[in-house]
């Protein structure tokens, strides 16, 4: 599976628990609909079957693959009736604006910007890039606009290896993004390390 | 009189307020959200920063499965399951029957355009900035005001007995509408229900839908039902989810309007406003001469529809006249936009086979994925040629035949005319014979001067040198149509200038296309 509908399928997830409630909604199935709902607005197509196998194998590690009996087919048509309640539920609002290409954006302006030697002795760009990935596992990418995402991992990555870019005469991020501030900034990364906490706590 | 004006400004204040405040507190709901999840896994903070960066850089090396992993694992661990198969497996057979109930009880009502607040609101929200409104209770509530309440349109005709719902226990004009009122308003109304349209011809069927004519019961205005059949076990067809995803942000007087969307266990439903005819029908019907004041026309709307989408980074892919609806008074709309899509990322490829062959640009069929707002604008070269000669350009069967077809028009390509395209491993494989570009003049007998070159641009082997809907809009072919109308307001229609008129068509056979010209052309059937 590409990142592309993989970053799909966390947005939609996110989307409906905005509006939907945990309790009344079961998140492994609605995880699984969505997954197979973002195969399809990304163009490329899932097969249920793939789909429920690859959950099912990560959910019980230990355990047979699943049976193809009437349970198996009940549980497809679930996630298959599923997707169609997570379609109205989002009211069919299923293309997604990803920050992806945004910190793309950004980072090539950055390079071009810095000497090559701090460039090339920092993984910057891997350290943006697998926040940004990490940034799916919340809400994150459903509260703000991809840009003010892709700017705040990028904040987050070159203080992080105390990389500082030269001074002008407004901030680096307001070049990039112009309705983004210091606040918004600092309100992302917080809720960015917020879920890195709660992960932590959970292992 | 005046007082009624009050209310009802009033009353559009506090629709207009709610939906701000839908967007401020869903952004400040969800941290609660977030804290919700994880109660206990809020404490340790200082450190923060240093193990975000350890773990960002983590999950560089295991890549995207570790996210996924993890991913579920944080939400499995946050909820506590037990992991056991016949426990997890039981909840979601229990889910099943949940998830009708939901269907049946909790109208959430696919209310079609007609819900402008996103699916990031939650449900009981209340404006901002409270605009009391005067407690009233002999006021009359008349179907207007509803209509404004609800922002239907001015025609529509609500059914027996709403009206009386309301005047005898009206709390509901009092405070600001929820989203789930309004919601379930609109489903009283008829919205989103499969009896408020009556089901009349049959007309067409494709692979996965079938297109009904059709009259909605609101406002007595025929409408097209495009019935998808729910596949069990493959659920909504992609191109119907992105059809309806794309068209519910597309408003444009060149676009076809999606009314309402009706889903019901064995299809959904899309209504859309009622076109006459396609510009394949239209064509046949004045005998393949379409007027040439008309050719333009149409041109002119179908670059303005195609600017607009392509302004909102929408490819079309699926150009051709039967895609092209066009009413009476000579509106043209865009449909079926069941291949396109939200164009995210430029250096995208896409999959391969997506436009019909005939309007499908050479650079598409030599196998190129890497293409953008200009796959479109090949196909509205081929379609002008159609309108203004009244056969296809290249009707091709075969990429190797449709291949042929275009460079006998327009000469085998060289290197100086495509760079590049010596080295195209199917170009060469192909091996065509040299021809020389013929003139599209001779073709064209009833194209201006303006008109060839327009065409010509259009034309263009690579799809960075062909003409964008922008500028072939500011093309001189145009210029006769003036100034203005380049500036129209997106929604307006190009006929609300003064100016801008459809021609008759002097071959038109029976066909509703005009009363006057039914009437004149002696001929008294009126078809429907």
């Amino acid at each position: 599976m590409h990142s592309v509908p993989v970053a799909t399928a966390c947005a939609l997830y996110h989307r409906f628990y905005q509006s939907a409630s945990l309790r009344v909604y079961e998140p492994y199935l609605v995880a699984m609909s969505a997954i197979y709902l973002a195969g399809k607005v990304e163009e490329q197509h899932l097969r249920t079957r793939d789909i429920i196998n690859v959950c099912h194998r990560y959910f019980h590690v230990d355990s047979e693959p699943l049976e193809l009996d009437s349970q198996f087919w009940e549980l497809r048509d679930s996630v298959v009736q599923c997707e169609l309640l997570v379609l109205r539920q989002l009211n069919f609002q299923v293309s997604i604006q990803h920050p992806h290409k945004y910190l793309l954006h950004y980072l090539l302006s950055l390079k071009a910007l810095l000497n090559r030697h701090a460039w090339s002795r920092t993984p910057i760009c891997e350290t943006a890039w697998a926040l940004l990935k990490d940034s799916y596992h919340g809400p994150l990418c459903v509260e703000h606009p991809p840009q003010h995402l892709a700017v705040a991992v990028l904040h987050l990555a070159l203080r992080t290896y105390g990389v500082e870019l030269p001074l002008g005469s407004v901030e680096w991020w307001q070049v990039f993004c112009e309705d983004i501030t210091k606040s918004i900034i600092e309100s992302i990364v917080f809720k960015l390390l917020q879920l890195y906490d709660m992960e932590a706590k959970c292992t | 009189m005046d007082r009624m004006r009050k209310i009802k400004r009033q009353l559009s204040l506090t629709l207009r307020g709610s939906n701000s405040g839908d967007k401020s507190l869903s952004e400040t709901i969800s941290p609660q959200d977030t804290a919700h999840s994880d109660s206990d896994a809020m404490s340790v903070r200082g450190s923060g920063s240093l193990r975000g960066a350890v773990r960002g850089s983590g999950s560089v090396r295991t890549g995207s499965s570790f996210s996924m992993h993890s991913l579920l694992q944080s939400y499995s661990s946050a909820l506590r399951r037990p992991r056991s198969l016949g426990r997890s497996l039981s909840s979601y057979l229990n889910h099943t029957t949940r998830l009708e109930i939901v269907h049946e009880d909790v109208k959430m009502g696919s209310d079609g355009e007609s819900d402008q607040a996103s699916a990031t609101s939650s449900d009981e929200v209340h404006s901002p900035v409270r605009v009391r409104l005067r407690n009233n209770p002999g006021r009359k509530i008349s179907t207007e005001d509803i209509n404004k309440r609800l922002s239907l349109p001015a025609d529509i005709r609500l059914p027996d007995g709403y009206l009386e719902k309301f005047s005898i226990n009206s709390p509901l004009f009092d405070k600001p509408l929820s989203r789930r009122l309004r919601r379930v308003s609109l489903s009283e109304i008829g919205f989103g229900k499969l009896e408020t349209y009556v089901k009349l011809d049959k007309l067409g069927e494709g692979t996965y839908a079938t297109v009904y004519k059709g009259r909605s019961k609101l406002t007595d205005n025929l409408v097209a039902l495009k019935e998808i059949r729910l596949e069990h076990e493959e659920g909504a067809p992609c191109t119907a989810i992105r059809e309806v995803s794309l068209l519910k942000d597309l408003k444009h007087a060149n676009i076809v309007t999606l009314h309402d969307i009706i889903h019901t266990q064995k299809s959904l439903t899309l209504v859309f406003e009622y076109l006459d005819k396609d510009l394949k029908q239209y064509l046949d019907d004045c005998g393949n001469s379409i007027h040439m004041h008309n050719v333009k026309l149409f041109l002119f709307q179908l670059l303005r529809g195609l600017h607009y989408c392509h302004r909102r980074k929408v490819l079309h892919r699926d150009l051709k006249p039967q895609n092209l609806l066009i009413n009476e008074r000579g509106e043209l709309k865009l449909a079926d936009f069941g291949l396109a899509r939200a164009k995210s990322i430029p250096t995208k490829t896409y999959s391969n086979e997506v436009v019909t062959l005939w309007y499908r640009p050479p650079d598409i069929l030599l196998g190129s994925t890497d293409y953008s707002t200009q796959i479109d604008m090949w196909g509205v070269g081929c379609i002008f040629y159609e309108m203004s000669t009244g056969r296809p350009l290249f009707p091709g069967s075969t990429v190797e035949e449709e291949l042929h077809f275009i460079f006998k028009l327009l000469g085998t390509p060289t290197e100086e005319t495509w760079p590049g395209i010596t080295s195209n491993e199917e170009f060469i494989s192909y091996n065509y014979p040299r021809y020389r570009p013929d003139c599209l003049q001779n073709h064209t007998p009833r194209l201006d001067s303006e008109g060839v070159d327009l065409l010509s641009k259009l034309l263009q082997f690579e799809g960075k040198k062909r003409i964008s809907a922008e500028e072939a809009m500011r093309h001189p072919y145009f210029h006769s149509l003036g100034e203005r109308v380049i500036t129209l307001p997106d929604t307006t229609s190009i006929f609300a200038l003064q100016d801008i008129q459809l021609e008759k068509e002097p071959g038109i056979r029976t066909s509703s296309l005009s009363d006057s010209a039914v009437v004149s052309s002696g001929c008294g059937v009126v078809t429907e």
